[in-house]
């Protein structure tokens, strides 16, 4: 069993006629998912790879019975295609995008709980239940399935930690990019119950790093209700206060707010073994299986 | 991005909030052909993105042209925490009879936007909070609907401020908001906002912070952006669709990575190897030749940075894409060390091309063994 999607999923490609969204529709439809749509606006009625394209998410959905979307659409336009995807009640929308405008994201993140929508993203690789089915940009060939569920704000750093892990035979029940913005989707809170109740995860890793109060917010939650073990790894304690990175939300207030230090305590104090770096989060990990 | 207080005051002027007038001047010239044009007594504040310049001499008075002229020039040839000063702002003295806080900003940790209020300001934030947590009214709004008059009534009330001042409070209020939500703000705040000597309110000083997604639609605050910047490699690189980051003006290591996180972890290895990163250049996705050769060039154009490394972790990049990247600009990056680590599709081509490279170049087999050899090179 795997959450969010998997071999049964059908899956509209926002964007699929863009450069990246059709390479990456290649991939996917070559890793055995099932894009069933393309939406974009003003190209309906074509055809890409083989995958019909319509003008509306709504239409996609009706000849298609598609049950998730992944928008590869540049940022400016992404509010309104995440919208669209919202209102028109599709249960799963999945954001690429890099650099959405943060007030955007307030709005939608709100607009997707009170729809009952699950948002994943922005500035996220995807989903990937390995072996079954991915939505997103991730290079699919390093992952592998197995029964570690991870989550992560960077793409890197998860690439890094799945490199390491095939090599040491271990594999990933379902990788979820929660992204590196400031305002995300869905946050590590929201999708730490989807890995506690699924069975094929053994072991959850949170992949987090400065800035904001995530991993603060996934240590209150998995002290009361996460029964499986959890290594985490916080990257960026070495990068001086106020410094804004690449990614948006990774930054800590001149006043250290959003530092590695406080996230790691609380992390500790929930019974989170921390990593140092990601080899030895791959170490802890194959000591705890 | 954070505004400089003029900007701040010149967005406040165009939204009629009221607020303290003033010139700008940007070099002796234009200060010099203010000479009997100004209303003594006024200030010289330096407008540098940094807090703590009052302490560091940036806040002056004068009363008459010649300490204008001979105070200005002192300011113009001031660094205040190494940054110059090439504008600075001369408002109005005003009598105040109060001194009060309000602000816009994002709650992360709720993800909505809130209101800060506090009657008693002049200081930071936090140390408000510190002295006079009852004074403090901080609430959070729905994501971006119009600000609420019960929202206004609930922080004045909570507050307890004066009922002469609750009219212009209104207002200001209304008109911040507006600010907060037209101009993409991350924070939106008045500190001090004061009364004067005719019970007026006022944004004495002010300070916008615009959320940098945003600035695709915000052309005048791009290229104030630019005009600005100290930092000329940060504009440079941007024009590749590079990100420089500048870290520590005590190393001598230059990281490139395709991805923040990346970035991150090296920092967070090098450093704890007793090793100190100076920059960092973010190439995001689509690390292609060119980029890669210009990100390679920009790194070495830092005269701080003696080695670079290379983390590239490809995935989907085609390792010998990278590879030609290193080959086309070996000439750039003569003088400095490269350490390289590379990983994705390709990678063995990628790795044949670089062995065929002149120079003083060192392949790494995964993060650890990068900083390992990085120690090696540096002999740490």
């Amino acid at each position: 069993m795997s959450f969010f999607i998997d071999e049964n999923t059908k899956l509209i490609v926002q964007g699929i006629t863009g450069r990246e969204g059709t390479f990456h529709t290649e991939q996917m439809l070559e890793y055995g998912t099932k894009v069933v749509a393309g939406v974009t606006p003003g190209k309906g009625g074509g055809e890409v790879l083989g995958v019909p394209v319509f003008n509306t998410v709504m239409e996609a959905m009706e000849e298609t019975d598609a049950n998730a979307t992944l928008l590869f659409v540049p940022p400016k336009f992404m509010y309104k295609a995440a919208y669209e995807a919202i209102i028109s009640g599709i249960p799963l929308v999945i954001t690429i995008a890099e650099g959405v405008p943060v007030h955007e994201m307030l709005k939608l993140h709100h607009l997707a709980k009170e729809k009952g929508c699950r948002l994943i993203g922005p500035n996220s690789f995807g989903v990937i239940s390995p072996g079954k089915a991915k939505a997103g940009f991730m290079a699919h060939r390093i992952f592998m399935p197995g029964n570690v569920g991870i989550m992560s704000r960077s793409a890197t750093n998860c690439y890094e930690t799945v490199f390491l892990l095939k090599q040491k035979g271990i594999g990933q029940s379902t990788v979820v990019g929660v992204g590196g913005d400031m305002v995300p989707g869905s946050t590590f809170a929201d999708i730490l119950p989807f890995f506690e109740n699924d069975p094929d995860t053994k072991i959850i890793v949170l992949i987090g790093e400065i800035g904001g109060s995530e991993e603060e917010l996934a240590a209150a939650y998995i002290k009361e209700h996460i029964t499986k073990p959890v290594v985490a790894l916080i990257a960026g304690k070495n990068v001086p206060n106020d410094t804004s990175m690449g990614h948006a939300g990774a930054i800590v207030s001149p006043d250290g707010e959003g530092s590695a230090e406080k996230k790691e305590a609380e992390l500790r104090n929930s019974g989170v073994h921390i990593a140092e770096g990601t080899e030895d989060l791959v170490e802890i990990l194959a000591d705890l299986l | 991005m954070k505004l400089l207080e003029y900007k701040a005051h010149e967005i406040f002027e165009k939204y009629d909030l009221p607020c303290r007038s003033g010139n700008v001047v940007g070099s002796m010239e234009e200060l010099t052909k203010l000479r009997g044009k100004m209303k003594y007594p006024l200030v010289l504040k330096a407008q540098v993105q940094t807090g703590g310049r009052g302490k560091a001499g940036g806040i002056q008075f004068a009363s008459g042209d010649s300490e204008l002229l001979k105070k200005g020039k002192a300011m113009f040839e001031m660094k205040i925490k190494d940054l110059p000063v090439k504008y600075i702002f001369l408002p109005e003295m005003i009598e105040l009879k109060k001194e009060m806080y309000l602000s816009f900003t994002l709650d992360r940790k709720h993800k909505k936007p809130v209101m800060i209020f506090s009657p008693e300001g002049g200081v930071e934030i936090n140390e408000i909070a510190g002295k006079h947590p009852d004074k403090i009214a901080k609430v959070l709004l729905g994501p971006l609907e119009p600000l609420n008059d019960f929202v206004i009534q609930y922080a004045m009330d909570k507050t307890g401020l004066e009922q002469n001042y609750r009219s212009d409070f209104k207002d200001i209020c209304r008109k911040l908001y507006n600010i907060f939500i037209d101009m993409d703000c991350m924070l939106a705040e008045i500190n001090p906002l004061i009364v004067d000597d005719n019970n007026k309110l006022m944004a004495l000083d002010g300070k916008i912070d615009i959320d940098d997604n945003s600035l695709f639609r915000h052309d005048d605050i791009r290229e104030f952006r630019d005009d600005i910047e100290e930092n000329k490699l940060i504009p440079e690189a941007r024009k590749f669709n590079l990100l420089y980051i500048p870290i520590n003006n005590e190393g001598n290591i230059a990281v490139i990575s395709n991805g923040s996180g990346m970035i991150m972890s090296s920092i967070d290895l090098i450093t704890k190897r007793g090793m100190t990163v100076t920059c960092a250049l973010d190439l995001g996705g689509g690390a292609t030749a060119d980029r890669i050769t210009e990100s390679l060039r920009i790194a070495a154009s830092n005269p701080l940075v003696d080695t670079i490394f290379m983390n590239i972790f490809g995935g989907i990049t085609r390792c010998d894409e990278i590879a030609r990247g290193v080959e086309n600009g070996i000439g750039l990056f003569a003088d400095t060390k490269l350490v390289i680590r590379l990983e994705g599709t390709n990678k063995e081509k990628g790795l044949e091309i670089i062995a065929g490279v002149r120079g003083s170049i060192k392949i790494a087999e995964g993060l650890k063994n990068g900083v390992e050899i990085l120690a090696q090179e540096l002999k740490v």
